[in-house]
């Protein structure tokens, strides 16, 4: 049975890009068929974070429009063939796709793959309610900060209003310092307030600028904190039980040596 | 043939909208016409819009009690009709809070849901709220405030001035709170709730006692 799962915040920078690729490398590791939707029109990102910009020939435009057929505008991962991007236009905006259209592109597209994941722009407006129009299943991500979180919530309300009950939560950049010293919001505090299933809890990591900079996901990268929740949510979305990452404490000869700069 | 009445259908109801020079007793002719020859637009529980101001106060009042009496509801203006029960009007308007009766504020509206950041609660009977109130969400009731579960939003109990109105909640930890006309706020360092409360009137303050439930 194929999945159509929409990754969406509320808030900006929160990580729904790097969500999305990342999801979608790890998934198309295990062996999955899957198409990435970039919906956030006008500020795409998810091409930069693939590595794949200089590939791209069609958008998602040119598809939902009918002017070329949506295979002809998937653009394959160098390295994992069975990942696939749909790119949308950087120079039309929201208004280009409507809703119906994304439905009826998905519908089309489910019969060819495993996953069909759509990366939602930030807000609740216009290109919120496309994105979120054929999806069966929400991920939110949240980052441990209240404005993250009350817009998670206000996100969260929104799903339910347009009828998406299967609502899924990531927590990303989580510092474990900062929350022992309770400088940062927790994971009980954050499910307190949204109370929906969390699926992943992702540290702060340096490595993921370092990826997305190279536009190589950072689940790819080995030993690296993040990669390594990212292959539980995944895992997860597999439908297995996984056991949620320990916070890594800082030894105190990391911190040390980090006081002295000898990293 | 130019119709006398064009219907056009919303998401919400049916907007009706008329022939230029039509006169009323001619409008009225025309719609109940309508309505007794069985049209499938006219469904009962539907809501019907006429353009604000397009009739006389009196006339409309004529217009809402056909349609009434042909189970429909009659508005006129444009928004979506409440979802709650119909013996829990929302509040519409300051001119309406006056007329709300006082056995509204025995009723009750029971909610089996969070109600999340950005969502609203009106109501002129007292609230049940079965979930939590999350920060940014806003519940205004003209009688009591029940919440089984943790309260952090806005809540407003008595909106029509009912001092003997409560605000009880597993968890009372409201943004602000106001009870009638009088209006208490958070402390600025956070305070967590350890049990149920109640939030009521006394000495014309709003003061907060632990209750069993």
């Amino acid at each position: 049975m194929s999945q159509i799962l929409v990754i969406t915040s509320g808030k900006g920078g929160v990580g729904k890009t790097t969500t999305t690729a990342n999801i979608g490398v790890g998934l198309a590791m295990r062996g999955h068929k899957v198409a990435l939707i970039d919906t956030d029109t006008g500020l795409r990102n998810l091409d930069l974070l693939l590595g794949l910009e200089n590939r791209i020939l069609y958008d998602l435009v040119d598809v939902t429009s009918g002017r070329v057929a949506y295979k002809k505008a998937l653009v394959r991962h160098k390295k994992f063939e069975n990942l696939y991007l749909l790119p949308t236009s950087q120079v039309k905006d929201k208004s280009a796709v409507n809703p119906e259209q994304l439905v009826t592109l998905c519908a089309e597209m489910k019969k060819e793959f495993d996953f069909i994941i759509i990366d939602c722009p930030a807000g609740i407006e216009q290109g919120f309610k496309t994105a979120i129009a054929a999806a069966d299943t929400a991920i939110v991500v949240t980052m441990p900060e209240i404005s993250a979180v009350r817009d998670a919530d206000k996100i969260i309300g929104e799903l339910g209003r347009a009828d998406k009950e299967n609502v899924k939560l990531i927590v990303n950049r989580i510092r474990p310092q900062m929350v022992e010293k309770g400088d940062m919001l927790d994971m009980g505090d954050i499910d307190e307030i949204l109370s929906v299933a969390c699926i992943g809890q992702v540290p702060d990591d340096e490595n993921v600028v370092v990826a997305t900079n190279r536009g190589e996901p950072v689940i790819t990268m080995n030993g690296s904190t993040a990669g390594q929740a990212y292959k539980n949510i995944v895992a997860r979305i597999c439908g297995e039980n996984v056991p949620f990452l320990k916070p890594q404490k800082e030894g105190f000869f990391a911190r040390l040596k980090k006081l002295f700069g000898l990293l | 043939m130019n119709d006398i009445v064009t219907i056009k259908g919303l998401k919400y109801g049916l907007q009706l909208t008329f022939a230029k020079g039509a006169s009323f007793d001619d409008v009225q002719a025309n719609l109940l016409n309508k309505l007794e020859s069985g049209d499938s637009f006219f469904i009962r529980g539907t809501t019907v819009f006429v353009p604000k101001g397009y009739f006389a106060e009196d006339q409309n009042e004529a217009l809402r009690r056909m349609f009434h009496r042909h189970g429909m509801l009659f508005s006129t203006e444009l928004k979506r009709p409440n979802l709650a029960p119909p013996s829990c009007d929302t509040v519409k308007t300051p001119a309406q809070k006056s007329k709300a009766k006082v056995e509204d504020a025995q009723k009750m509206m029971v909610i089996n849901r969070t109600i999340r950041g950005g969502q609203e609660v009106k109501a002129n009977c007292s609230v049940l709220i079965c979930g939590n109130v999350n920060p940014g969400a806003q519940i205004i009731a003209g009688g009591s405030i029940d919440i089984r579960g943790t309260c952090r939003g806005f809540v407003h109990a008595g909106a029509f001035g009912d001092k003997t109105a409560c605000v009880v909640a597993d968890r009372l930890m409201p943004a602000q709170i106001r009870i009638a006309d009088l209006i208490a706020r958070a402390p600025d360092e956070d305070v967590k709730a350890s049990q149920a409360e109640r939030a009521m009137i006394r000495n014309n303050m709003i003061i907060f006692e632990p209750v069993a439930r």
